[in-house]
């Protein structure tokens, strides 16, 4: 306990020393505080337009955003978690791993008491508190946000469907930190580490959704899940690849927790399968052999 | 304690089919400081490897301190420290930052005393928090040897320990071991090729030749065996060429 506890310290302090995590973690908050930003400005335009158009008597409508869940401004966060979010974690995987090859102290570390489990997880409980810190920041300006667009602070059950779904986001996040991890002990060059992992996600994130639902590509940066339409070889090829997309399960998931009321699906199956695709990248990891770890780099 | 500090039996290594070290046998006593000569290849980092349990071997067992390292790896890595060659640590992190990580992976809860008297054992105070990306060869061997004896262990592996070093900064880490030897009653074993720093530091030798262990005594009677030789450098060049003995 007392080595897992002491990795977990040295990968926080490596992380706040490193340049590149830091960068990530700016631009994360950066795009989701101008998420809310534009959120902001949407509705005040839209409500703006509305209003002049009913005081001219232009329209009998109600204003489009009167019925609208709180949270329905926060959603854009989904698609930033799947693009942004998950590469800074493929990257926080890949250094987590990457970094005692590189700076060779390995052999250091492995001629101390320690198994390759508390090892591993000890690293894997360093990225996930600073996981966990970059998400209850990015939370929090969210619920901020969203507070300020409508006037009023949150009620406890929109509260609790964000942080739930920020919740949601940090297990999605550590299948890819798990994949990054991988990456970083099996590669024999750091850029071979970083290219295998985001291919992997590129995939995920891009390529089956599209053969499973014949979505357009931009239409896959929607934080809504692609849905194929009935009948047909798109919804046959969906059937198939659609549970293997974790990022369309993330949106799905995620889509219900934020009351977006465009998700189809079932909350459980895709929640099941975001918890599966983390707990085997876990377990894939922790399975790593001693001799593995110390594996040198060509670089 | 048990009278041999370390003892290889049977020990072998291979990698794929390429054998690596086959059949070292070796009993070193406690107190002793033993140099592990050879050439370039001959199997002396491979078996450092397997004695401080980085390697696990082919066939034999490693028993340090009367642990059986196959059995209690973990046990036997309580009671050993190890300097690996051309030592790396994490260069933007300072040298107490270093240390006190690798105190407490070797079980210090509260390690900071413990560094501070190290380093003070080593005269390196002035560098404690100096980033060690900035330190010479010399200085980051004087990190390397703190961090080996942080948790007082009583067998300490050095490999190639003077590896790249300038004459004084060899002559420092020869003070060192020394008084780590006579001082602390560590154990040390130590790879090299520098036949010199045998003759200056070892109490016993052992020479590698192409994975096996071609010759081993103490370092008297290694000197009273040959006699028409002046000096170990003859003596290990006769050894390298003559076989196993």
């Amino acid at each position: 306990m007392t080595s897992i506890l002491a990795i977990s310290k040295h990968e926080l302090l490596s992380l706040r020393r490193e340049k590149l995590p830091l960068v990530l973690l700016v631009v994360f908050v950066v795009m989701v505080s101008v998420s809310g930003l534009i959120g902001w400005l949407t509705n005040t335009t839209v409500s703006n337009v509305w209003n002049k158009s009913t005081q001219a008597g232009l329209t009998n409508a109600s204003n489009p955003f009167e019925n609208v869940s709180p949270l329905y401004y926060s959603r854009n966060t989904v698609i930033y978690l799947v693009l942004i979010g998950a590469l800074m974690a493929i990257v926080l995987g890949v250094t987590s791993t990457m970094r005692d090859r590189k700076a060779r102290t390995l052999d250091l570390v492995l001629s101390r008491p320690l198994s390759v489990v508390e090892y591993l997880l000890g690293k894997t409980i360093g990225v996930a508190i600073w996981l966990m810190a970059v998400l209850a920041t990015v939370g929090c300006i969210s619920w901020a946000s969203v507070a300020i667009i409508i006037g009023k602070p949150l009620g406890v059950q929109d509260t609790t469907r964000l942080a739930g779904f920020y919740g949601i986001a940090l297990v999605f996040l550590m299948a890819f930190v798990f994949l990054g991890m991988i990456s970083g002990i099996y590669a024999s060059r750091e850029t071979t580490a970083l290219l295998i992992p985001i291919s992997v996600w590129s995939i995920t994130a891009f390529v089956l959704p599209q053969i499973g639902t014949s979505a357009n590509p931009v239409s896959l940066l929607n934080p809504v899940p692609s849905v194929a339409f009935p009948g047909g070889a798109f919804d046959a090829l969906n059937t198939l690849f659609r549970p293997l997309s974790v990022t369309e399960q993330f949106k799905g998931a995620s889509g219900w927790l934020l009351s977006n009321p465009e998700v189809t699906g079932y909350f459980i199956a895709s929640i099941s399968i975001v918890f599966i695709a983390t707990a085997l990248g876990l377990l894939t990891l922790l399975l790593t052999r001693r001799d593995r770890i110390r594996g040198a780099l060509n670089d | 304690m048990s009278e041999y500090a370390i003892q290889a039996r049977g020990l072998s290594k291979k990698y794929g089919t390429n054998t690596a070290l086959l059949d070292l046998n070796l009993e070193i006593s406690s107190g002793e400081v033993f140099g592990l000569l050879g050439h370039n290849g001959a199997g002396k980092t491979t078996t450092v490897n397997l004695l401080t349990t980085l390697l696990e071997p082919t066939a034999g067992q490693v028993v340090i301190n009367g642990i059986n390292a196959m059995e209690y790896p973990n046990e036997v890595r309580r009671v050993i420290g190890y300097l690996p060659e051309n030592v790396q640590f994490y260069d933007n992190l300072t040298t107490m930052e270093n240390l006190r990580y690798f105190a407490r992976l070797s079980g210090l809860t509260k390690p900071d005393a413990r560094i501070r008297e190290v380093l003070e054992y080593l005269d390196f105070t002035d560098h404690d928090h100096d980033r060690v990306g900035s330190f010479s060869k010399g200085m980051r061997q004087r990190v390397g040897i703190a961090q080996a004896i942080l948790h007082s262990p009583s067998v300490l592996f050095l490999d190639e320990p003077t590896s790249g070093l300038d004459p004084e900064g060899v002559h420092q880490l020869r003070e060192v071991m020394v008084r780590l030897n006579q001082e602390l009653g560590m154990t040390v074993f130590m790879n090299t090729h520098l036949l010199s720093e045998v003759t200056k530091t070892c109490t016993s030798i052992g020479i590698m030749r192409k994975g096996e262990l071609a010759y081993n005594d103490s370092l008297e009677a290694t000197l009273e065996a040959f006699p028409g030789e002046d000096s170990l450098e003859s003596i290990y060049l006769q050894i390298e060429s003559a076989g196993t003995r």
